[in-house]
Formats: structure tokens, C-alpha cells, sequence
């Protein structure tokens, strides 16, 4: 039996806020064996990198440890009795810390090697150039990167390699623990893959322990040992991987669990037996590309392409791709707010490019939108019912204050929110889901013929996620709104949609019906992409890691598009 | 719960979390508010219960010292006169009383006009973008290096006698370029935030955008600008007041500087004459550097501190 790496024995934090104590650790007990990979795993606010923190001593101002114990190491060392030169001491040489968004945290006018030294340098004093230069070489290759790596700058080097920097920058001094802040959370699936990876076989040849902290259960239960779920800073459960995912017993791990859409799973949507007709008017296409491209100075970020959705029919078309694929900017052409450019955009017949103002107008309320960030959507100076009412009001739909008072509430209700609490209430008093729900809200206040929707649920915690995609889902099923989907999700483009579009890199990569571009992907990207996903399956095998991410992906660029199947009212075709 | 009454330590903590609550109600702030508002009561209090025609020449007797002080002809200070004298035979309290807010006034006036300039410019500037964008980019830069005291001077000295209206229009064509570059620059970054497209969605008109969406979140921004303004102001105009080249026959503290400094009452050790105007200037610049600090917590709460 070896003793644990980690104890922490009833840790409690406390932070001292306008509104009282918060208590954001209780009571947690918890220990590491080496060698074990945890996963901490809960809502944002739930604790788990407050926590992570403590270990370090790094928490924030405020915040303290209000009691209990923290031990590391085989010798038990008290973390919280250490000095401050000692704790600096532990710091990386025992304990690393991976933070979240760790690319930004390397220093942009260093070569990356020099910030390799500085950690060898500040925890065993002056030595050799020589040596450090073998041993910074070593750790960039543990990590899978050549060594001339060490000579580039930080913004040289792709998302992906810079966090796999930062895991040699933690392993360098072979600590006895790795702890992993979301090290993923801003890299597409196909690195993902393969940082989680790096980092997994990194920890197993040096046998320290690694805490993972995040709140995808499916990263969690392709990567880690023994997981810990959080919540409001209480440990619910904790224990075998596969015994949790298998057999969860809390409740809220059971949520988390099932909140992960999976591709070809039970959907967790219930369409109406009857779709509503489409309130469009005249024989023209709702929306229609007619070989619209963008460029950005010397970047292509969308090949020319052409389709028309014909909206006859409320349909949901989704645009997945990674970040770069050129699927926000499609959207921000379809809103016109960025002119194309080339080709034309037109709604109902009419470009875009040359609308009147009364035309305008009446093209801005009937196409609209949901954003990505649900936090910069609301106006800090006023009430949220602002950001309802405004429009309401714009758009001539009001019969006088007490019709949108009426509307307003009638439409909080429909997205599952309580209009007493709400409406009053100033954006930074609400959570991300409740804003993110009343932007739906909003939609469906003035009920358009088409919202486009880019990215709504990215930045919404797992468990809410379901809930805001059936209400946008509603807004078609009952509603008739067209829909067209932006996501890097497919699990959930493959449930929610009528028609789904891949893109790569502002080319189009596969075309069709969910049930075969997703169901059963012919293009090697799409493979990939669909590959890459993390399931809560324990059983299932990620694959290992297979050379560089981004020389996998260069060799796709030059693959032809390929259409699977059509489907009635919207047509596709790229530019001969 | 506990059912003990809150220790003095608990109540000092609610105080404090309630000044992190509202910013507005920090110390800083109030204190520097306070002084100037204390500066303008002076001035009008001053003319109600002093009176104001002891600012002319020879109405009080020369050269006479504060309360409780002799001047060097022994002769020591009287209740008619209780800052003292000049050496022209006006009352110094007189002057303060009419100076004093004249002085502010045209600090007030001078950052007012500069940063209306400021904030029509700025929108234009990061709203419309392109050739207007460059062309008062450019201006701004270029003016911002130009000191102003330099063209003020020859500018005065050719035109000779100003009014206070007249300096301070004068002062505000020198202002206006800091408020501009920072507006630019907030309205930028803001054109991009979610709650604009939003209400772009919402069919907003760029007057809607601008003056409802935007301006309610610059205005701890422009609170500060403004401030630092009337500072940059009320010393530009000291300064030239104090070379002379100010209004001529209206009394303010630069330019009974200028007299006690032309008439030699630094020799005759009358140091009242010049000591207790640039006293209240002194008085004047830490009022306005509290506020200017106060503000600063407003804009940014991470200078808030609850220890």
C-alpha cells in the first residue's frame, strides 16, 4: 500500500463578499494516490479550481482557507504551515500548475527554452547552459515537439503546441503532482485530443499524481482514473471512474451524465406531432447565398459557396466546424453585419447590400439572432426587460406598455424563467443560462422567420445546455422559426437539425442529412472531428496519439467536398 | 444563526463592503467634492456677507498683514481687513472671494467646451471610422504635442485684453484631445461588444447606439476626463494670469499673483499678498485630485479594496 501524494482532510475556503461569507470549499476530504489521474469535476462555482488554488497557496486576495488540512508528498509535508520561500520552492518543483487558458501565459517576448530555464534556474540556483538546454530539449520531446521548438517565440507556435508547452514547462522538475485547470477548454476537439493525450502520457512516465479539473464528463471518462464531482463546494461523489459513469449514484453526477448529448444516442428533444407552417410570404428563398465569399486582406476566410433556404417549411440547418472554419463569419454575412466579398446576399429576393431603410428594418426583425456570450449581450447601465422591450417597441409590435409587459412575460414563461424575478433584475445579477434564455426569450418576443443562432450553448454550463438548445428547438417546433445553427458541437447539430454543413477552413467539407454526414461521415474530417469527441464511455477508445495535430489536419485541405443527400427546401452547391 | 450582537470589528467590515457596494460613496470623492463645493460657497456667501467693492484700488489702507501678524512697519492686522492688504490698498479676503471662483469658472467652462469637442469628435471618430477616423486621429495627435502656453502667450500678447469667456474658449481648443483619443478608443472596442450588435438587431439608429447604448457606460470615463480637464485648465489659465497676460480688470488668483510678484512683495516680505492665493490654488488641485482618484474607483472596481 503507498501512502497518497495529496491529502486534503476536511478543507474549508471562505471569501468575504459585499453579500456575506461565501463558503466555496466545504468540508472536503479527499486523497491522491501516485500515479492516479482525478478529474474534479462540477458547474463554474462549484469550487474545484478554488481548491486547486489552495494546494498552490495561490488563492485570490479576499479568499483564505478557513480550516482544515492540505498534505502533500510522501513526507506529508503541511502546505499550509509552509514558508513563503519553501511554498515558493514546492511550487513547480513539487506541485505544477497547468491554468486555464494556459497560451496566454507564457511571456510573448521570450523564447520559449529561456522560459523553461527560468523554472530550473529559480528552484536549483545557477546551472550549466549546457544542461539546460539538454533538459528543456527533453521535456519539449517528452511532449511530443522537436527541439528547435525551445527557440520560438510564444506566437509562433498554434494553440495546440503552446499548451503542450505549458505541460513541459510543468513537468520540467518532475513534480510529484500536476494539477490541470481546464487545460483544453479553449482548443478545438482534434487538439484536444491530442493535448489530453500528451498530457496523460507525460503524468504516466513520471508517475506523479495529476488533477484534472473540468465540466465535460466525456473529457472526464477518456482521461482520468478516479473522478470527484463538485457541487456548491460540497464533494457529492467520488470514486472509480468506470464505477460512476457506470453506476452514478448523486443525483447531480446522474444530470451530468446525461446532459452529454452523444452522436446516435436518445435524443433530448420531443418534436411536436404537427410543425407549424412558416410565416413566410412570397415565392422567393428566405435567405439564399449566391456565391458569397470573404476575404480579409490576404485571408480567405469563406470559398465562394451558394445555397438558398427556402423556409417554406421551418427548418434547422447546422454549420459545424472548428474555430477558423470560416462559420461565424457566415453568420455575420447572413446578418449583415460584414458586407461579402463577392456575390450576393439576399433575403426574400432582395440583396442585402442595397435594402432601404424601411426595408431594413422590416429584414432586421424578421432575421435574428442569437450570440455566443450570453455575459456581453446585455447592456451593463440598464434592467435586462431593456433588451426585450427596446425591439418590441422598434419594431412597431407594441400595442402600448401594457401589451409588452404581457409579451415580455409571456415569453419569459415560454423559456422556462419566472418573469417576477427576471425582468427587473441588471444583467450581472443573473447566471449565463437565465441570460442566455431571455436573449431566446427575446427571439421569440418578436417571433422572426429566421434566427440564426451562433454558438449559443458553447459558453453555458453542461447541465443547462439541454434546456437552451429544446427552447431554441421550440422556437421552430411551435413557433416556426427557421433556424440556422452555428456549432462546434456535432453530438448536438446531429439532434437538433434538418441539414448539416462541415466546414474546414471556409471550404465545405461534407454536406447532407445528420443521420449520414454525422452518422456515418465519409469525409476524413468529419471522421476526425467525429473521432476526436470525448464520450462519457468508458469503454470506448480514444485512439492514441498519432503524430502532430496540425499536420493531420494540413492534409486535409485539398479533399473535395463531399454531398450527402439532399433534403427539401434548401439547396447547396460550391462555386465551379 | 448565532443570536450574538455584531462586534465593532463586523460593523467596520459592512461599512466597508458597503462602500464596495457603491463606489459612488467613497471618501475620496466626497472629500474632493466637498472642497470645491466649499470654494464655491466662499465665493458665495463672500458676496453676501463681505463686501465686494474692497477689490478696488485703493478702498483699504496699503499693505496691512493678516490677523495676529505685523508687517514692517509694525503696523499689525485689523478686523476690516483680516487677510490683509495689498500694496494697491485692495482687501486680500475681497479678492479671494471674487477671484477665487473666477478661476474655477474658467476651469469649468474651458473643460465643458472641450469635452463636448471631445465626445462629438471621439464618436465620429470611432463610429464612422475610415478618412474621418484618420483625419481627427491625426489633428488630435499633432495638437496633443503642441503646448499650449506657448500659443496662448503669443496669442494674448497680440490680442491684448481677454474677458474670462473669451480665455477660457481660448484654454478649450487646447482640451479637447485627450477626451477625444479616450472616447475613440472606448467606442471601438465597444462597437464590437454583444450589446451593440444586439441592438443593431434590434434596429437601433446609430443616434440610439451612440447616446443610449454607449454613453451610459462611458460616463465614469468622462467624469475623470472632465476633471482632469478643469485642472489642466485652471493651471493653463493661472499660468498665463500669472505672466500678465490675463483679463485685465477682473480679479482672479492668477493675476493677483502677477501683482504681488510685479510689485516686489516677495522683497517686502508681503507674503500674504501672493502666499494665501496660491494657498487656495494649492487647496483648489488636491480637491480636484480626490475627486479625480474617487472617480477612479468608480471606472475600475479593482482599486476598490475591502481591507
Amino acid at each position: 500500500m503507498t501512502s497518497p501524494i495529496l491529502t486534503l482532510k476536511d478543507l474549508s475556503i471562505d471569501f468575504p463578499t459585499p453579500g456575506g461569507l461565501v463558503h466555496a470549499v466545504k468540508q472536503l476530504s479527499l486523497e491522491i494516490d501516485p500515479g492516479r489521474r482525478v478529474g474534479f469535476i462540477g458547474e463554474s462555482g462549484s469550487g474545484k479550481t478554488t481548491t486547486a488554488l489552495a494546494i498552490m497557496r495561490m488563492l485570490a486576495a479576499p479568499g483564505k482557507v478557513a480550516s482544515g488540512e492540505i498534505r502533500l508528498g510522501h513526507d506529508k509535508t503541511d502546505v499550509l504551515a509552509l514558508s513563503e520561500e519553501d511554498m515558493r520552492k514546492a511550487r513547480l518543483g513539487r506541485v505544477s500548475y497547468i491554468p486555464q487558458g494556459a497560451m496566454n501565459s507564457l511571456n510573448p517576448i521570450m523564447r520559449v527554452e529561456n522560459q523553461m530555464w527560468d523554472g530550473i534556474v529559480a528552484h536549483e540556483g545557477k546551472t550549466d547552459l549546457a544542461e539546460l538546454q539538454r533538459r528543456s530539449d527533453a521535456a519539449l520531446e517528452s511532449v511530443g515537439l522537436a527541439a528547435h521548438v525551445g527557440r520560438l517565440y510564444p506566437h509562433e507556435l498554434s494553440g495546440g503546441m503552446k499548451q503542450r508547452v505549458c505541460i513541459a514547462l510543468g513537468v520540467i522538475l518532475t513534480p510529484e503532482l500536476i494539477i490541470a485547470d481546464e487545460p483544453t477548454s479553449a482548443l478545438d476537439v482534434v487538439t484536444q485530443k491530442h493535448v489530453m493525450q500528451t498530457l496523460t502520457r507525460v503524468q504516466e512516465d513520471i508517475g506523479c499524481g495529476l488533477i484534472l479539473i473540468g465540466h465535460d464528463m466525456g473529457l472526464m471518462a477518456q482521461s482520468v482514473d478516479e473522478l470527484a464531482v463538485l457541487k456548491d463546494g460540497e464533494l457529492v461523489e467520488h470514486g472509480d471512474t468506470r464505477q460512476i459513469i457506470e453506476n452514478p449514484q448523486h443525483p447531480y453526477t446522474q444530470d451530468l451524465i446525461s446532459s452529454v448529448p452523444l452522436v446516435g444516442g436518445p435524443s433530448f428533444l420531443s418534436p411536436a406531432v404537427s410543425a407549424p407552417a412558416s410565416q413566410k410570404e412570397g415565392p422567393d428563398p428566405l435567405l439564399q447565398f449566391r456565391d458569397v465569399s470573404k476575404r480579409y486582406g490576404d485571408v480567405t476566410a469563406l470559398h465562394p459557396m451558394s445555397f438558398a433556404l427556402d423556409g417554406d417549411v421551418p427548418q434547422i440547418i447546422s454549420i459545424v466546424g472548428q474555430s477558423g472554419s470560416g462559420k461565424s463569419t457566415m453568420g455575420s454575412l447572413m446578418l449583415g453585419f460584414n458586407p461579402p466579398s463577392s456575390g450576393e446576399v439576399l433575403y426574400e429576393g432582395k440583396n442585402l447590400a442595397t435594402l432601404g431603410a424601411a426595408q431594413g428594418l422590416e429584414f432586421r426583425k424578421n432575421v435574428q439572432a442569437v450570440f455566443q456570450d450570453p455575459y456581453a449581450c446585455f447592456n451593463p447601465f440598464y434592467r435586462v426587460d431593456h433588451a426585450l422591450k427596446f425591439p418590441f417597441k422598434r419594431f412597431g409590435l407594441s400595442q402600448g406598455d401594457d401589451h409588452t409587459q404581457q409579451a415580455m412575460e409571456d415569453a419569459c414563461e415560454a423559456v422556462g424563467l419566472d418573469p417576477n424575478l427576471i425582468l427587473r433584475r441588471y444583467p450581472h445579477q443573473l447566471s449565463g443560462g437565465q441570460r442566455q434564455r431571455l436573449i431566446v426569450a427575446r427571439a421569440l418576443m418578436l417571433s422572426p422567420k429566421l434566427l440564426i443562432a451562433d454558438e449559443p450553448v458553447s459558453m453555458v454550463d453542461a447541465s443547462l445546455r439541454a434546456t437552451i438548445l429544446k427552447n431554441i428547438y421550440d422556437l421552430k417546433d411551435k413557433h416556426g422559426i427557421s433556424i440556422l445553427y452555428i456549432t462546434h458541437d456535432l453530438a448536438t447539430a446531429y439532434h437538433v437539425s434538418d441539414y448539416v454543413i462541415v466546414l474546414y477552413q471556409g471550404r465545405i467539407a461534407e454536406a447532407g442529412p445528420p443521420k449520414q454526414v454525422i452518422g456515418d461521415p465519409q469525409h476524413p474530417y468529419t471522421q476526425l472531428l467525429i473521432d476526436s469527441i470525448p464520450w462519457p464511455d468508458v469503454n470506448r477508445p480514444w485512439g492514441t496519439v498519432t503524430g502532430d495535430a496540425d499536420s493531420q489536419l494540413k492534409q486535409l485541405q485539398d479533399h473535395p467536398t463531399m454531398f450527402r443527400g439532399v433534403i427539401d427546401g434548401f439547396s447547396l452547391s460550391t462555386a465551379a | 444563526m448565532t443570536d450574538t450582537t455584531p462586534t465593532r470589528a463586523e460593523h467596520k467590515l459592512a461599512r466597508k463592503m458597503k462602500r464596495f457596494e457603491n463606489p459612488w460613496m467613497n471618501p475620496k470623492l466626497l472629500w474632493g467634492a466637498g472642497i470645491l463645493i466649499g470654494i464655491i460657497v466662499l465665493g458665495l456667501l463672500g458676496r453676501i456677507f463681505w463686501d465686494p467693492e474692497l477689490v478696488f484700488t485703493g478702498s483699504a489702507p496699503l499693505k496691512l498683514p493678516p490677523i495676529g501678524f505685523e508687517n514692517l512697519r509694525k503696523q499689525a492686522g485689523i478686523w476690516d481687513f483680516p487677510l490683509g492688504t495689498d500694496g494697491a490698498g485692495r482687501d486680500l479676503l475681497a479678492l479671494i472671494i471674487i477671484g477665487a471662483p473666477n478661476s474655477l469658472f474658467v476651469g469649468l467652462l474651458a473643460s465643458c467646451v472641450g469635452m463636448g469637442l471631445g465626445i462629438f469628435l471621439g464618436f465620429s471618430a470611432g463610429f464612422i471610422g475610415g478618412r474621418t477616423d484618420d483625419f481627427i486621429r491625426v489633428i488630435s495627435d499633432v495638437m496633443i504635442t503642441i503646448p499650449p502656453l506657448l500659443i496662448l502667450v503669443v496669442f494674448q500678447a497680440a490680442y491684448g485684453d481677454v474677458s474670462l469667456t473669451m480665455m477660457a474658449l481660448l484654454i478649450a481648443a487646447f482640451v479637447w484631445q485627450s477626451p477625444t483619443r479616450l472616447i475613440r478608443a472606448q467606442v471601438l472596442s465597444m462597437r464590437e461588444s454583444g450589446y451593440v450588435q444586439m441592438a443593431r438587431l434590434s434596429g437601433a439608429s446609430t443616434m440610439h447606439i451612440m447616446f443610449k447604448e454607449m454613453l451610459p457606460n462611458l460616463v465614469p470615463y468622462l467624469f475623470g476626463s472632465f476633471i482632469a480637464n478643469v485642472t489642466t485648465s485652471i493651471v493653463t489659465a493661472v499660468g498665463l494670469e500669472v505672466l500678465g497676460l490675463g483679463p485685465q480688470r477682473i480679479p482672479t488668483l492668477g493675476r493677483t499673483i502677477y501683482e504681488a510678484i510685479n510689485s516686489g512683495a516677495l522683497i517686502q516680505n508681503l507674503w500674504w499678498w501672493w502666499g494665501i492665493p496660491t494657498l487656495l490654488l494649492a487647496v483648489m488641485f488636491i480637491g480636484l485630485l480626490l475627486i479625480n482618484l474617487g472617480l477612479d474607483e468608480v471606472s475600475n472596481p479593482r482599486l476598490r479594496k475591502l481591507s
